[in-house]
């Protein structure tokens, strides 16, 4: 008899290719011999032994089919089986127990592995406010959501992706408010994702984007709770990861990028300066180093002659063409940044010695870049900031710009500028406007835009998401 | 459908009405009219609601159809295609002109020098590519940049304002003159036209009529704004002054002395420009599909694009050329366009109607 408890053990044992971590337990009692698998790096051997293992031997002259999920101790979750599951309990870090005198698997929890406790997130500090961040394991992001919403319309979905790592994605929406046909639609996208496996949640952005090729960002994301919670609130769809503390939002709007955390914890009239502020930025990064070159280059008429003398001067003797030159800064930039990126912190100060001292003032002295140069890159590399989620998109829309300012002109500015524009506006996921509330204007929808109101004129969701249809149209 | 609504249709109706108004015409006008320009302006605005009044009727009675279904049903299928085609031209040479003017422009005050090419490459992908991604995205493009632009041409016209102006000297030009004047521009007008193109992509209710006017009347009065204030500014010197609204600003000695301010009016004329030549090269492009139904919009840009590189070489650039073209010949053919086509088309209607109450 206790041969078919071997003979299932070593089974399981070949299935996991005799992985160091798979671990295996018999106990021999008078009615036959019981089973034990588990994975020791997804479970915790303490709390088998203490919960699982010593219960069943104090109660083994009385253990039966019957008893033995009364026997094992209540403050852990257990569950019947089918033989199907037992490698997907396994690896969720479960034990699975299964006997010779009964038919049943026992699937009982004791998944221990280590989690980050939340903490805030080092991209969205906010001044006031909830600083909660999510974390890489899932269950805990799924708590720091349900204890935000208490709610029986609070839905968390779960689908498997990944066909080597099975990683968990979760869709979690509110049932009322959440369109339905958004959450179908992703859930329909989400369970044709072919791949090996997800490591992150950026692995599946590409899935859901209705244009993956596309520069522009069509899913929102978050590293906070209280922010994904109020997206949910005005009908999106969160998707947690498991193992991503950044938790992705759709429908995606380009305002939502404008709005922060911070917004909605303080004066209403402050916020709403603070967001023209972000636009403002926002605008600077894209156009400010291509348009002083269009400036410099073709329209020096329309600058006012001191800062036109400035600009004489110290450009005077330069080596490099003023486009070369902006590039030039602009490439010093950019590798300054990936470097600070990437240097350990004990080297951070060293890489702002090297950067703002050496490069930029010797570079300076030694007349190679002249300061408005570097004055305009520095501004536009800043004022990016304002708007960090966008940072990618910006910074290869600001390449373009230096290159068209440089070229063409204002003209080319300006026409570049539309040309980026009238294709936002052709970016229409889940039927949502890319350029809500503004374009199409919704007037409902302006309370939450560059100017806010109170919360208690917000009073309902706003529109842009909760109808599917295109709005103008009706 | 993708459909554009009722704010969005107005904008695109303001833009129209506006765009090709103010940089060449209140300074050749003047030639023909002096100051009283003004009042023939006024007396063709007014004709013109007539398009605007058959449109809304037709949009009443059609909501969901396309203008060439519509004109099929009355006057056949090949007839409809000709009408459609007379269109057709219009907005070709539309789009041609609104270049002209912008590039006259650009050459004149913005880059100095031989720009032809420059302007060509700047402009043409952009305004193909919008054309590509459809009406809804332009118009919603418009609907951003509306307040933008009106604030653009509410600053020119302040500016202006608060210099040296002058009541301009009206009532010079006789009646005659005045109709001379009317019909060598006629080709500038015509404007409400591009509705009738894209009548099926157009969202309204009858509540949204009156939206609807309220942008037409409002861009009919900054234009008269603009030609007032800009007679009153260079009173008997007006015709040598080819970019009105930029001209507005560019000889405000005071302000220019704070610092140039040109660079307000060089967004708003480069903006409302491409604006006008996406409206009219969408109109052309769907015209086209409607005349050659079997061929794809792609296939009407190409087409406008060969068209355009071969009159690009006869006509841009080519100022006296292109003054005599539009106020001599094309005003005939302005005249066919803006009023005839439109006039057959108010008879289907009827026609329709009274047989509906039959």
């Amino acid at each position: 008899m206790k041969q078919i408890v071997e003979e299932k053990i070593e089974n399981f044992k070949n299935q996991f290719h005799d992985s160091d971590d798979f671990a295996s337990r018999i106990f021999i009692c008078d009615q036959g011999t019981i089973g034990f698998v588990f994975l020791k790096s997804m479970s915790d051997p303490i709390l088998f032994s203490q919960n699982i293992y010593l219960p069943i031997q104090n109660y083994a002259k009385t253990i039966s089919s019957d008893n033995l999920i009364n026997v094992i101790l209540k403050n852990n979750v257990i569950e019947k089986i089918e033989s199907k599951d037992i490698i997907k309990n396994i690896l969720d870090g479960k034990v699975v127990v299964f006997s010779d005198f009964f038919n049943d698997y026992i699937s009982v929890d004791i998944t221990s592995y280590p989690t980050r406790t939340p903490s805030e997130p080092p991209t969205s500090p906010v001044i006031q406010g909830p600083r909660e961040g999510f974390v890489e394991d899932f269950k805990t992001n799924m708590t720091l959501i349900r204890r935000r919403i208490h709610s029986k319309d609070l839905v968390f979905e779960t689908m498997f992706v990944g066909q080597i790592t099975q990683t968990k994605v979760i869709l979690t929406y509110i049932d009322k408010v959440a369109d339905k046909k958004v959450v179908k639609h992703i859930k329909n996208k989400i369970s044709k994702i072919k791949i090996n496996g997800i490591v992150d949640s950026y692995y599946i952005l590409s899935f859901l984007e209705k244009r993956p090729n596309s520069l522009f960002k069509q899913i929102g994301n978050s590293e906070k709770p209280d922010v994904v919670v109020s997206k949910m609130l005005e009908g999106k769809v969160a998707i947690i990861v498991d193992n991503s503390p950044i938790v992705l939002t759709v429908p995606f709007i380009l305002m939502e990028d404008m709005q922060s955390s911070n917004d909605y914890y303080t004066n209403h009239h402050y916020s709403s300066v603070v967001r023209f502020i972000r636009m403002l930025g926002l605008l600077i990064a894209i156009v400010a180093p291509g348009f002083y070159l269009a400036l410099q280059l073709f329209h020096y008429n329309i600058l006012p002659l001191n800062f036109l003398i400035t600009i004489a001067d110290t450009t005077q003797g330069l080596p490099f063409t003023p486009f070369l030159e902006i590039l030039f800064i602009f490439l010093l930039f950019q590798i300054l940044y990936e470097v600070s990126l990437r240097l350990p912190s004990y080297l951070g100060l060293a890489t702002s010695v090297v950067g703002a001292l050496i490069l930029g003032d010797t570079g300076v002295k030694a007349g190679l870049i002249s300061p408005p140069g570097v004055i305009i890159t520095a501004l536009a590399k800043i004022a990016l900031y304002t708007v960090p989620e966008q940072q990618s998109q910006i910074t290869v829309l600001q390449i373009i710009f230096i290159i068209l300012g440089g070229s063409l002109g204002i003209l080319g500015i300006v026409c570049g500028f539309i040309y980026v524009v009238n294709y936002l506006n052709t970016l229409n996921d889940f039927d949502t406007p890319y350029m809500a509330p503004y374009a199409p204007r919704i007037r409902k929808d302006l309370q939450d835009g560059l100017i806010k109101v109170p919360p208690n004129d917000m009073k309902s969701p706003p529109s842009s998401f909760a109808g599917p249809i295109n709005k103008e149209g009706k | 459908m993708k459909t554009i609504s009722a704010r969005q249709t107005g904008i695109i109706i303001f833009l129209t009405i506006f765009a090709n108004k103010i940089l060449l015409l209140p300074s050749i006008m003047y030639q023909k009219s002096q100051a009283d320009a003004v009042f023939v302006m006024f007396g063709i605005f007014a004709l013109e609601l007539f398009i605007l009044w058959v449109f809304l009727s037709l949009k009443k009675r059609y909501p969901y159809q396309n203008l060439q279904q519509i004109l099929k049903k009355s006057i056949g299928k090949y007839l409809s295609k000709v009408l459609i085609f007379v269109f057709l031209i219009f907005f070709l040479f539309k789009t041609i002109l609104t270049y002209s003017v912008v590039y006259v422009y650009l050459k004149d005050l913005v880059y100095q020098d031989e720009f032809g090419f420059l302007a060509l490459v700047c402009f043409l992908p952009v305004v193909n590519h919008a054309v590509v991604c459809g009406l809804r995205a332009m118009g919603r493009t418009f609907e951003l940049f509306y307040y933008l632009i009106l604030a653009g041409v509410i600053f020119c016209l302040a500016i202006a304002f608060f210099t040296e102006i002058s009541i301009p000297v009206f009532f010079t030009a006789n009646v005659g003159a005045m109709f001379n004047s009317a019909f060598t521009h006629l080709f500038s007008f015509g404007d409400y036209l591009v509705l009738f193109v894209f009548i099926d992509k157009i969202s309204l209710e009858k509540k949204d009529y009156k939206k609807i006017l309220s942008f037409a009347f409002f861009a009919i009065i900054l234009v008269l704004m603009i030609f007032s204030i800009f007679y009153a500014k260079y009173q008997i010197t007006s015709f040598m002054h080819n970019n009105a609204l930029a001209d507005l600003l560019v000889f405000s000695v005071q302000f220019n002395a704070i610092g140039r301010l040109d660079i307000v009016a060089m967004l708003t004329i480069m903006t409302l420009g491409l604006f006008q030549l996406e409206i009219f090269q969408y109109a052309f492009c769907e015209s086209f599909v409607m005349v050659f139904d079997k061929l794809s919009i792609k296939y009407a840009i190409a087409v406008f694009d060969i068209l355009f590189f071969v009159i690009y070489f006869i006509l841009i650039g080519k100022y006296e050329l292109m003054i005599q073209l539009t106020t001599q010949y094309l005003s005939y053919f302005s005249l066919l366009s803006n009023f005839i086509v439109p006039i057959i088309i108010a008879c289907c209607l009827f026609k329709k109607k009274k047989e509906l109450k039959e």
